[in-house]
């Protein structure tokens, strides 16, 4: 069967506490480079909640964007890899082959989401460290680029887990990382494909807008509005 | 033009002329007079190219095996490895113009230089061919291809009487 | 010597000694004296330096560099936009001017086409250098593999691949090419294992008639076909960045605006080498203010057109007032207003103006430091496309800025030395005047008497191909 990977952050939900980015680090090999690396713009987070500022003090709010990968329909980074080390893939994915990759980094350029990050060091994970590694996935060398799969580790294992019992995935079998983890659950992932999945229902909800949509990209990312009411 | 060439040394254009057309109301015929020149001599100022030129067509015959050669590296590189980016097209044509015509110009290029070397008649290192260092002096030297005996005499004798400098019959290639 | 013409006077090479001639000219090529080793010491030295430099980056990590998310392309990509643009000088030189039949161009042709095919080779070492597994370099080649691997030509970084060798073995064929005529009077000159070395390279080129008429057709070919492939080259490292989702890249007109400044750079770059090898070598019976007026003009014209795809550019984005393009715009009157000034200033406020005044384009000191403030403009320029389009781009929050760390400039310094130093060793070994074009220019060039006064005449050089015109 064929799936459509889509997810759905409804921002009246998100309170910008990010256990989605640090479940995220903490499920796929992500490295920790430190708050000095961090501070000249190398932080390796997958998902980052882009804070921005609405308004002047005393009245400004922060306002929280967790931004993935949007795994694009037409995705502006996989026409310029020149080796191929990024694609998209029969599920509907943007998919990355690490040792594929040569880092042109012409991707990174390209994602106007800036969601790619490139692993400017080799990582090392001192011991006892190194037992938190996830098996499923590698640890990657300096040089390659890297960004948000959906978990796609945990989508093969749903796969060969149906497969095995002869059935269809079911709807929220599948759970990347950020979404098990988000404490107020603005995170909702699920196969479009599906007509009866939570996903495709809340595709229709008239809060949503997708980043950027303008740029011709066709995300599989949607965002629901933030609704503006009493005490918000 | 090979066998035994009969050269001379002249002082400047005007004499090796002289002498050219001399040569040629002996009679003798045009394609076996040339001229050996630090300068490039105008056709038909002191003897006149014979042959036609045709390396050129290989120019055009370079362009195409190139375009072909572009032409089969896109779409063997698209249909070998058909892998969807950015949702394009397996056979995305514009990049494929762009590589046909890249490596067109390579193949017209290399048939260039390889049919111009080849016509030229460069790199025949192991012929022995006909030289004069003292042409880079002002001096034109100029070549006529004869049959030995008789007619090689009669060469001979017609450039010394039209003021060549060591006149000689020599054995090599023009 | 020759006989005086009915149009009063022989050519002028008749009255020139050719043996004099060729000492002149061939200076550069005399044994190498401490100086000349002092030189090429400290260009390897500077060279071995960045090559280190790079082994460490290879070694450690592209994070010894100053680059950051989202500025993934910095100082390195802006030197190999940079080189490459400066190897354009050579193509337009000898090619254009050859078609055009410009006879004042004989004296800077091989220092200028020696320019293109150096700067190609140190420009195509930058996308070597700047990828963060550069051992892994050869998955960017077509070449069948057990996996069935092939590279994705729809990337503009492979039209790269391919142009810029189509350019480097077109630019080194016009080079060598155009120089046998006069390695072969080397070889007629030289003793020793000089002599050995020049006969091997000249391909046993004698001058004879129907080698010089065939040699004529071959060049005329190489000029008409390398100028489209340079063309076609800028275009697409300018399409590297205009093919891109970036505001500020995503811009047709990259294509003839990146052509344009590699032409202006190029030019500027000739002048600056040309002034030098005059200097070193006193070539200055050769290399006159005829030279160097000529090129001037050239220059000023290119200020022209560069200013000109400028300010269209500019108009479109100020006018239009779209956010995303205008942040970047904005940032150069912010944090990239020394970038901003420094390339508006030297590549067109003072150069187009200066360069209008016929005093300065006879006066080498000031088109030297005219050129310099070419190259230096252009060199912001890059820097700026490359950098504050990346800088401010679509996401606010991760905006920021960049600077090159010790690293990217021993890189450059090591690039810049190695160009040098490659063109000293050139000029050591081979002529770096074309002397037969020279030659040929005198031959052609005649005295005539018009009337009361004597003007110089030059003849008509043979069409290619065509014979007599009876």
């Amino acid at each position: 069967m064929k799936h459509t990977w889509a997810m759905a952050i409804d921002l009246d939900r998100c309170t910008g506490c990010g256990a989605c980015g640090v479940a995220c680090t903490a499920e796929n090999n992500v490295a920790v480079v430190g708050e000095a690396e961090v501070g000249k713009g190398r932080s390796m987070h997958w998902l980052r909640i882009a804070r921005y500022w609405d308004g002047e003090y005393p009245e400004a709010t922060a306002v929280y964007l967790p931004v993935p990968c949007m795994q694009c329909e037409r995705a502006p980074c996989e026409t310029v890899c020149p080796v191929y080390a990024t694609y998209h893939n029969e599920d509907g994915l943007n998919a990355m082959v690490y040792n594929r990759c040569v880092g042109t980094r012409y991707c990174a350029n390209n994602c106007p989401y800036s969601v790619r990050v490139f692993n400017w060091f080799d990582h090392i994970w001192e011991k006892p460290l190194d037992e938190q590694l996830s098996p499923d996935l590698t640890v990657r060398s300096r040089g390659v680029m890297e960004k948000c799969t959906f978990c796609i580790q945990r989508i093969r294992r749903a796969k060969e887990t149906a497969a095995e019992e002869g059935r269809q995935i079911r709807d929220g079998e599948v759970v990347p990382a950020c979404v098990q983890t988000c404490p107020p659950g603005a995170l909702l992932f699920g196969d479009l494909a599906d007509p009866h999945s939570e996903i495709t229902r809340k595709m229709k909800d008239p809060r949503r807008f997708r980043l950027m949509e303008h740029l011709g990209t066709e995300p599989r990312v949607v965002y629901l509005k933030r609704q503006k009411g009493a005490g918000r | 033009m090979s066998g035994v060439v009969v050269v001379g040394l002249f002082e400047g254009i005007e004499k090796a002329a002289e002498a050219g057309n001399a040569l040629r109301a002996l009679p003798l015929a045009e394609d076996r007079i040339t001229t050996l020149s630090s300068v490039p001599l105008p056709d038909g100022s002191v003897s006149r190219d014979t042959r036609q030129i045709r390396f050129p067509r290989v120019t055009l015959i370079g362009w195409f095996a190139g375009a072909l050669a572009g032409l089969a590296l896109a779409l063997g590189t698209y249909l070998l490895y058909p892998l969807v980016t950015g949702g394009k097209a397996i056979v995305s044509v514009p990049p494929t113009l762009i590589i046909t015509y890249e490596v067109a110009m390579l193949g017209a290029l290399i048939g260039t230089i390889v049919a111009g070397f080849l016509e030229m008649g460069l790199m025949r290192f192991r012929t022995k061919l006909i030289h004069d260092p003292r042409i880079h002096e002002g001096k034109i030297l100029l070549c006529a291809s004869v049959e030995p005996g008789s007619q090689a005499e009669q060469v001979i004798t017609t450039m010394k009487a039209a003021g060549g400098i060591d006149v000689r019959s020599e054995e090599g290639e023009l | 010597m020759n006989g005086a013409s009915s149009q009063g006077g022989g050519n002028h090479l008749a009255r020139t000694d050719q043996g004099e001639l060729y000492r002149e000219l061939s200076r550069s090529n005399l044994p190498a004296t401490r100086r000349w080793y002092a030189v090429v010491g400290l260009l390897l030295l500077v060279t071995l330096w960045g090559v280190g430099c790079f082994v460490y980056m290879m070694k450690v990590g592209m994070g010894v560099t100053g680059l950051n998310r989202p500025v993934m392309w910095g100082a390195l990509i802006a030197s190999f936009v940079f080189w490459i643009g400066l190897s354009h000088s050579g193509t337009l030189i000898s090619a254009i001017l050859r078609i055009t039949n410009a006879t004042w161009r004989a004296p800077i042709l091989r220092g200028a086409e020696a320019m293109t095919a150096f700067a190609l080779m140190v420009g195509g070492l930058f996308p070597l250098i700047h990828i963060g597994r550069n051992w892994r370099f050869y998955y960017m080649l077509p070449y069948p593999n057990s996996r069935q691997l092939w590279p994705n030509l729809r990337s503009p970084l492979m039209w790269d691949a391919v142009a810029i060798n189509t350019y480097l073995l077109g630019s080194l064929t016009f080079l060598y090419f155009g120089m046998i005529p006069d390695l072969a009077i080397a070889r007629d000159h030289a003793t020793g294992w000089r002599k050995r070395f020049y006969t091997v390279l000249a391909l046993g080129f004698r001058g004879s008639h129907n080698e010089w008429r065939r040699y004529h057709v071959a060049s005329t070919i190489f000029a008409i076909l390398i100028i489209p492939v340079a063309v076609s080259v800028h275009s697409i490292v300018g399409w590297d960045f205009a093919m891109a989702k970036v505001p500020g890249w995503h811009s047709t007109i990259f294509a003839p605006y990146f052509v344009t400044g590699a032409i202006f750079s190029g030019l500027a770059g000739v002048v600056l080498v040309m002034a030098a090898l005059r200097k070193v070598y006193r070539l200055e019976n050769a290399l006159t203010t005829v030279q160097f007026e000529n090129l001037g003009k050239l220059l000023c014209t290119m200020s022209l057109l560069w200013g000109y795809f400028y300010f269209a550019e500019f108009l479109t984005v100020w006018y239009n007032r779209n956010p995303e393009e205008w942040e970047v715009y904005r940032s150069y009157g912010g944090h990239y207003l020394p970038l901003w000034l420094s390339m508006v200033v030297c590549n067109f406020v003072v150069p187009f103006p200066l360069l209008c005044m016929r005093r300065v384009r006879r006066s080498i000191p000031a088109l030297c430091f005219v050129s310099f403030l070419v190259v230096v403009g252009m060199y912001a320029e890059r820097f700026l496309i490359v950098v504050t389009s990346l800088a401010r781009r679509n996401d606010p929050f991760i905006w920021r800025n960049y600077f090159p760390t010790w690293v990217e400039f021993s890189i450059l310094a090591g690039a810049l030395a190695m160009f040098l130093l490659l063109y000293t060793v050139f000029a050591k070994l081979f002529p770096i005047m074309a002397v037969s074009d020279i030659q040929e220019r005198l031959f052609q060039t005649t005295d005539r008497i018009v009337g009361g006064t004597t003007v110089e005449s030059i003849a008509r050089p043979e069409a290619a191909g065509e014979g007599e015109h009876g």
